[in-house]
């Protein structure tokens, strides 16, 4: 009896967890494939050679000048930002206004890093200060969503999409009005000086790269490791047996949003801070929406959104790349990240059916 | 009207009134449903007659709106026939059966809250593909509202209207095709006293027209001072079928409902501790939903039964203990300290273990491993590696026989018993001084239910408080103490050992001992009017 009970569950788990690890990786690498092919589609309507095109783009990400740099750089924002998407998505709390809570960030950051009195601080005590008042800016930003959600039942998402559009606004009103660099011409905040971050020696990008790459191991241990992890996984499979027996829920809904929203913060002020030196119109490529495709891609597991974010990133470059020697319209990239997201959730779906439950 | 043994004119009320009493206006014999492993209803006979109030007893999971479903064609049947005002159903679709003139009153309101009376009205059988102006919307109304005398507002929109008006809302739009044939599922659950009987004079107003009615509840009084027949069902078969009225005592209904039978092998308790213990859990004058103040004290190593037909209160009683809702008034001690609300993790720091009634909601996460769903409420801050974690778990399953593939299957793999042994598994790991076990054997075999009854025998007989609260009252008469009843949100008792199946069954169907069997039925509450629909 106490034998077969020692022998066989043993058997019974590795079985269960092969099958879920193997759909686990099927399913983005098939949807992204799948993606490729139809964007191959779309290339042969230009009239130029798929084949070509997808080395083209391949060989500059690989073997490019600065490929390899441009992806890293491209993958910051993209990686903090899923992970904060894949903490909230796991708690079934689907956000989708992390660009409002980055552009929080970035302009909080800036205005305090760039005001009188503090921009003469040495460099380090500057990056400490900007990436603190970034998490801040961006948990509160996000706080605001979360706090409609659970005292008026207002959906988060879209609240979190309107709030987007308030921030926004508020760059405007920021870059123009409010810290406008009196020296410049065009509507922008003064330079960050001594507070853009460094270049890591030998990666030839900067630090902000690092501490998204580190982010997602600690992202992975807090889920597995910490009680809120254990936490987030109870409300995103039964809210009301977290209710009846842990925490209130509205509690845990909170902590999430607001985590996820200092991650979106925090690649605000790492983007402004590493690249554009200065808070300007563009703030934003729309990360916070790329951002999404990040953590699905990524099947909301942190190691796996910090993949997915090198992919989609990956992608991008390769195709600016390949769009200057290939007659390609700019479009074509945004297609094949929304081809990679019809995929991922057809595949999670087929995966479903195929065996044969319902959720 | 399409129906030739009708004979209905257009001014409708009052034809073919006598003709028709007592012939057959429904009849179903032999139905079968299953879903699944589970018999919905296995080979029920029922025949609903012209001219009188049906009334349709069981508790939850009897069967009872399956086999309204069934005769409005929103479900079928898998074996069994059903003949309808003398012709055989053969296809079970509602829009055939709806033209035949049987209407169905749903237990959940159906009516769209922004939309006018009148609006809610003529969208179930809309004329012409405009949208009607709302004069002629309220005019439609009115015209019913004369015929029938069921106050309804026109003009107001459905979600500004009261419980009770809603309800005569959709009487009146079931009523609006004349339907020969009107079925209403527990109309009265959500009424105050005075509206339900509003609806049953409603009700009766409408079979003396001729009309079959068929009407379920879990009240018996309604039964008596409405009804002219009655059914009971029990676990997907009638135990009484088609029987007058006057043939049957309260009592009589309410053991049918909850068996009489001693049906498993339920765990005695050995030894009955002749001291009472000090007090773990008390009420103090509890009021909450339909709770009317309760007192109760729980003392250590014994087990008081609640004995009840659902409805009573059983649902506010478990919100509250369990520490989900406050208590409108009153309070509620854990060992001589206060409960505090909404903060689950409190609860179990003072000794309160929760089995709760409906497990897979209040109590597992189905999509998370046995390990995982074990540390619901227990997880330390900082928790293990998951292969320790589950390591850990693997002697608690042993000890408490959950049967599976071992800690890392997930809980949704577990059959009933086993996803319930797994839940006190968890709540009795602590040692609780008081358990607070809402129907713990609730659709469980035997075996398995034999096995939960007896590991809460054992933590009273260690000491702890146990609170009770169950269906079946031969399994409580094992495992009790003492017992009381929950009728119409206020505690009867308490009973000892040995029970009075025959007092208790005139308690649970709302008769006190002592009190008069001549005493009125119904006595309007009034702080039962100020309730509110509940979103």
């Amino acid at each position: 009896m106490t034998l077969t009970i020692g022998v066989e569950p043993r058997a019974g788990a590795v079985r269960v967890a092969t099958s879920a690890v193997r759909s686990t990786l099927t399913v983005p690498i098939v949807a992204l494939l799948a993606a490729l092919i139809g964007g191959a589609v779309l290339i042969l309507a230009e009239g130029e050679d798929p084949f070509a095109v997808y080395w083209t783009a391949l060989d500059g990400v690989l073997f490019g000048p600065r490929g390899l740099s441009d992806t890293a750089t491209a993958a910051t924002p993209l990686i903090l930002i899923g992970l904060g998407y894949a903490l909230a998505y796991r708690a079934r709390l689907f956000t989708i206004g992390a660009e409002g809570q980055y552009l929080m960030g970035a302009i909080a950051s800036v205005a305090l890093v760039t005001a009188a009195g503090v921009r003469d601080l040495p460099g380090p005590a500057l990056m400490v200060i900007g990436a603190t008042a970034a998490v801040m800016a961006g948990a509160l930003w996000g706080g605001l969503a979360g706090f409609l959600q659970v005292r008026f039942g207002a959906s988060v998402v879209i609240s979190s999409l309107m709030l987007v559009y308030v921030a926004q606004a508020f760059l405007q009103w920021a870059i123009r009005v409010g810290i406008r660099d009196p020296d410049s011409f065009i509507p922008a905040s003064r330079e960050l000086g001594a507070a853009t971050l460094p270049t890591v020696p030998g990666l030839d990008t900067h630090l902000g790269f690092l501490v998204a790459i580190v982010t997602g191991p600690c992202l992975a241990l807090l889920l597995a490791r910490h009680r809120l992890g254990y936490r987030v996984s109870v409300l995103g499979h039964n809210a009301d047996a977290l209710d009846a027996n842990e925490v209130a829920s509205r509690r845990v809904m909170l902590a999430v949003i607001v985590w996820a929203g200092g991650l979106a913060g925090l690649a605000g002020f790492a983007e402004t801070a590493g690249v554009n030196g200065r808070l300007g119109d563009s703030a934003s490529l729309g990360y916070g929406f790329t951002a999404i495709i990040v953590a699905l891609l990524g099947r909301l597991h942190p190691i796996g959104v910090v993949l997915a974010g090198l992919a989609v990133a990956a992608l991008k470059i390769g195709f600016e790349v390949a769009a200057r020697s290939h007659e390609l319209p700019s479009s074509l990239v945004g297609v094949i990240q929304a081809l990679v997201v019809v995929f991922v959730v057809a595949g999670d779906a087929l995966v479903a059916r195929g065996r044969g439950g319902s959720r | 009207m399409t129906d030739p043994a009708c004979a209905v004119t257009d001014d409708g009320a009052t034809v073919d009134t006598t003709a028709d009493r007592g012939r057959s206006a429904v009849v179903m014999r032999g139905i079968h449903r299953r879903f699944g492993t589970t018999v919905a209803l296995g080979g029920v006979d029922l025949t609903l007659r012209h001219g009188e109030i049906h009334a349709v007893l069981g508790s939850n999971g009897a069967g009872k709106s399956t086999l309204m479903k069934i005769m409005v064609g929103l479900d079928r049947p898998d074996a069994g026939g059903v003949t309808i005002l003398g012709e055989a159903v053969d296809r079970f679709e509602p829009r055939a059966i709806r033209s035949r003139g049987v209407a169905l009153v749903q237990q959940h309101f159906t009516l769209v809250p922004t939309l006018t009376g009148g609006e809610n009205l003529v969208l179930a059988r809309p004329e012409g593909r405009l949208r009607p102006d709302r004069r002629a919307c309220r005019d439609r109304l009115a015209s019913l509202v004369e015929r029938y005398g069921l106050e309804v507002r026109g003009d107001v929109v459905a979600g500004a209207m009261s419980v009770g008006e809603q309800q005569r809302l959709e009487l009146l739009r079931a009523l609006d095709a004349d339907a020969r044939v009107l079925l209403l599922d527990e109309p009265t659950a959500v009424l105050t006293d005075a509206e339900a009987d509003q609806l049953l004079a409603v009700c009766r107003r409408l079979a003396e027209d001729g009309r079959a009615v068929a009407f379920i509840t879990h009240r018996l009084a309604e039964v008596f001072s409405g009804c002219d027949r009655v059914s009971v069902l029990r676990e997907g078969s009638a135990v009484i079928s088609d029987a007058p009225i006057a043939d049957h005592s309260r009592a009589d209904l309410a053991s049918a409902m909850v068996g009489s039978e001693s049906s498993g092998t339920y765990s005695r308790r050995a030894s009955r501790s002749d001291e009472a213990g000090a007090a773990l859990l008390q009420l103090r004058g509890v009021r909450a939903g339909r709770l009317h103040n309760i007192d109760l004290d729980v003392r250590a190593g014994e087990i008081v039964g609640i004995a009840g037909v659902d409805g009573n209160g059983q649902a506010d009683l478990e919100a509250v203990l369990s520490g989900r809702t406050a208590p409108e008034t009153g309070s509620v001690h854990i060992g001589g300290a206060t409960m505090v609300v909404a903060d689950p993790r409190s609860r179990r720091s003072l000794g309160l273990a929760y089995v709760p009634s409906d497990r897979y909601r209040w109590g597992l996460m189905r999509p998370m491993d046995l390990a995982d769903n074990l540390e619901l409420g227990r997880v330390p801050r900082v928790r293990g590696r998951r292969a320790h974690r589950r390591e850990a778990a693997r002697p608690a399953l042993q000890a408490w026989d959950v049967r599976s593939s071992g800690p890392a299957a997930r809980a949704a793999t577990l059959s009933g018993g086993n996803a319930q042994k797994l839940v006190l598994a968890r709540e009795l790991h602590d040692e609780p001084s008081v358990v607070l076990a809402c129907y713990p054997t609730r659709g469980l075999d035997p075996n398995a239910a034999d096995a939960v009854a007896g590991r809460l025998v054992d933590r009273a007989a260690l000491g702890a408080a146990v609170l009770w609260i169950g269906a079946e009252l031969d399994e409580l008469f094992a495992v009790s103490d003492r017992m009381f009843v929950l009728s119409d949100g206020e505690l009867i008792g308490p009973f000892t050992s040995p029970f009075d199946r025959g007092v208790i069954g005139l308690a649970m169907g709302g008769l006190a001992p002592g009190s008069a069997p001549s005493k009125p039925d119904r006595s309007p509450v009034p702080e039962l009017e100020q309730q509110e629909p509940s979103a």
